[in-house]
């Protein structure tokens, strides 16, 4: 095969670099959908910037996955104890291993469902999800023949193993172990810490959604992203008998503080613009259009099904129940383009947590109660996780923990905000309801917790 | 196994840790409660998956977030050259003695699980889970294929010591036959 150079003109990276074979992704019919699946969903109806699409954030994957392997893999890069991880330059397999990382990154978010994550756990049969589809397009008669043509041939295994990483490959389970160097370049793509997809998503939505939380110094991230040896106490060493510490992509210690800079960017973003309560109950709403509308409530599963259906397909059954009240999801449908969404009328409080931390749930379970289920929705945002623990080569060349020498990591708020929402006629009646009811619902909550947890009586048996 | 028991469960087993000298950082309470979960059959309800440093769960990671936000946990970061250590809180402790019916259930299997972990440090800890994960996914295989599995997995990890942490697994489950399985519900 010819090899070719495409550049591709971006507004976060200014040239996106494609080689023949990458252009044969690009081109193909499951790539060429992303062009009309939003970013962000419906975000576009609060910031209304947000039009951007999966497509160039794809692109954008491939091209910083590339960019930090090239760096992490240079030879004056690798210290002695982790040089052995990484397959020689100019050896076929360090050529394989990099087209398979940018073929990976490419194809990281085919199995997107119209309008991305929106609801996708209640719109797609019980087993499925989007990297499942992901998996399955990756696998397609499609698909599968462009890889045959390239040279190195990315294998389906690696593919999978890099575009949806050990969390989804486990939860798929599909049966792929994780060596410590399929885990970094799989961390070099969807990393928690400073994966191509995580760096290039806040840059290109804060960008379009002219939002300053997501920026950060990323070339100088990209520039000190290095392979590392997993700190380790001298103790261990000398116990572990000549082993050495498992190594993982890490950061110069002159990198941290935009290491730092990234972790806090998307901590705002989330609260800000991913999890932020309108941009809930938008995905809410959509849901219930959707799965009013989707011929048995879900997407159908099947790759040329996936294929022909985009948020174009979508919009346009959406703004035809919106105008028709006989139409299945009118309502729905009207919520969304009319702008009347549901409020929050209850946002979880710092003292929900531990015995209290069910009381967002109690309120959203006594309102539907008190003002039926069609009028009342509940959502939270998810799990943040623990902070991620990475290694920094400090400046005396010894691997540190991020979360020892780094204050601001260690301290990113973790707990998860939730909200109770409202139908807008009912916001009024809702407040006062609240105002009567609230103490009784936390105390409800305490005694049934003291129930749970009286010893004697049994009652935290499984 | 619900969210106040499984929290009660690895704060103790953090808490039993520490007795035994443990470094009690992230890592040992992933291996710890792999151990205990895969092994002791305390059905805790994580998945886990061979990755960073051996069997890791991504559920268990984000309940240890929620643990933090609930204070339930907090970070020992004095010595900055390594990771954090774990402190379990008096939160914690509380929530313990209201889940002591769960906890008497299970004391022995997490005393079992931090007598073996306790006192290793992190290399070894990892060599060790990694050694029970190549043979609890292929229970029947000899010693000298595991051994080849553990290293074609983590190649950091020399031969001559794979085949000791093998070995010890071997001897460690044969041991864990012994735990009562269940201790004395009051």
């Amino acid at each position: 095969m010819p090899n070719r150079r495409f550049e591709i003109r971006d507004p976060v990276h200014t040239f996106i670099h494609l080689d023949e074979a990458e252009r044969l992704i690009l081109d193909s019919r499951p790539f060429q959908r992303l062009r009309h699946i939003h970013q962000l969903a419906m975000t576009y109806l609060v910031y209304p910037g947000a039009s951007h699409k999966r497509f160039e954030h794809s692109l954008g994957v491939m091209e910083l996955a590339g960019r930090v392997f090239d760096i992490v893999t240079r030879p004056d890069k690798l210290s002695d104890e982790v040089r052995g991880i990484v397959p020689d330059h100019g050896e076929p397999e360090f050529g394989y291993w990099r087209r398979t990382l940018k073929v990976a990154a490419l194809c990281h978010d085919l199995g997107h469902l119209p309008f991305s994550h929106a609801a996708e756990e209640a719109l797609l049969p019980k087993g499925w999800d989007h990297e499942r589809l992901t998996l399955d397009l990756i696998n397609s008669e499609e698909l599968r023949g462009l890889l045959d043509t390239m040279r190195p041939e990315p294998k389906v295994d690696d593919l999978a193993r890099l575009a949806l990483g050990p969390k989804t490959v486990a939860k798929l389970e599909l049966g792929l172990d994780f060596t410590p160097w399929h885990a970094i370049l799989a961390e070099i793509i969807v990393g928690d810490a400073f994966g191509a997809d995580r760096i290039d998503y806040l840059l290109r939505d804060s960008l379009h959604l002219g939002v300053a939380y997501g920026r950060f110094d990323h070339n100088r991230l990209v520039e000190t992203l290095r392979i590392l040896p997993t700190p380790t106490t001298p103790e261990d060493l000398q116990e572990a008998g000549g082993d050495v510490p498992e190594p993982a992509l890490g950061v110069e210690r002159g990198g941290l503080e935009s290491a730092e800079s990234l972790l806090m960017a998307r901590y705002l973003m989330f609260s800000q613009v991913y999890f932020h309560p309108t941009r809930l109950i938008y995905d809410l709403h959509l849901k219930d259009f959707l799965s009013e509308t989707l011929h048995e409530g879900h997407f159908s599963t099947d790759v040329e099904d996936h294929l022909s259906m985009t948020d174009v397909e979508v919009t346009e059954t959406m703004r035809m129940a919106a105008a028709d009240p006989g139409r299945p999801g009118h309502a729905p449908a009207r919520r969304l383009l009319e702008r009347e969404h549901f409020r929050v009328f209850y946002e979880s409080r710092a003292e929900d947590v531990g015995a209290l931390r069910e009381v967002p749930h109690a309120v959203y379970e006594a309102a539907v109660e008190e003002f039926g289920a069609d009028s009342v929705r509940y959502a939270a945002s998810p799990r943040r996780g623990s902070p991620p623990d990475f290694p920094v080569r400090d400046r005396d060349g010894r691997s540190v923990s991020s979360l020892s020498l780094s204050e601001v990591i260690r301290l990113l708020p973790v707990k998860r905000d939730e909200y109770v929402f409202i139908a807008p006629e009912l916001r009024e009646d809702a407040k006062r309801w609240k105002a009567r009811e609230f103490e009784g619902i936390v105390e409800r909550v305490e005694e049934a917790q003291e129930k749970e947890e009286e010893p004697e009586k049994g009652g935290d048996r499984k | 196994v619900r969210q106040g028991q499984r929290e009660a469960v690895l704060s103790r087993l953090a808490d039993r840790l520490r007795e035994q000298n443990s470094w009690c950082g992230e890592t040992h309470v992933q291996k710890s409660a792999y151990l205990l979960q895969e092994m002791l059959d305390v059905p805790l309800g994580y998945d886990f998956t061979l990755y960073k440093y051996g069997p890791f769960s991504f559920d268990l990671r984000d309940e240890i977030g929620e643990m933090r936000a609930e204070e339930l946990i907090g970070l020992d970061s004095h010595d900055r050259r390594y990771g954090p250590r774990f402190v379990i809180t008096d939160e914690a402790h509380h929530l313990q003695s209201r889940y002591s019916r769960t906890l008497a259930e299970y004391e022995p299997r997490i005393d079992f699980v931090a007598e073996q972990v306790g006192d290793r440090g992190v290399l070894a800890v990892e060599r060790l889970a990694t050694a029970f994960y190549v043979t609890h996914t292929n229970p029947h295989a000899p010693a000298g294929e595991r051994v080849d599995a553990l290293c074609q997995l983590k190649p950091h990890i020399q031969y001559e010591l794979a085949a000791d942490a093998v070995r010890e697994v071997d001897e460690i489950i044969e041991r864990a036959q012994t735990v009562e399985p269940t201790g004395s519900v009051t």
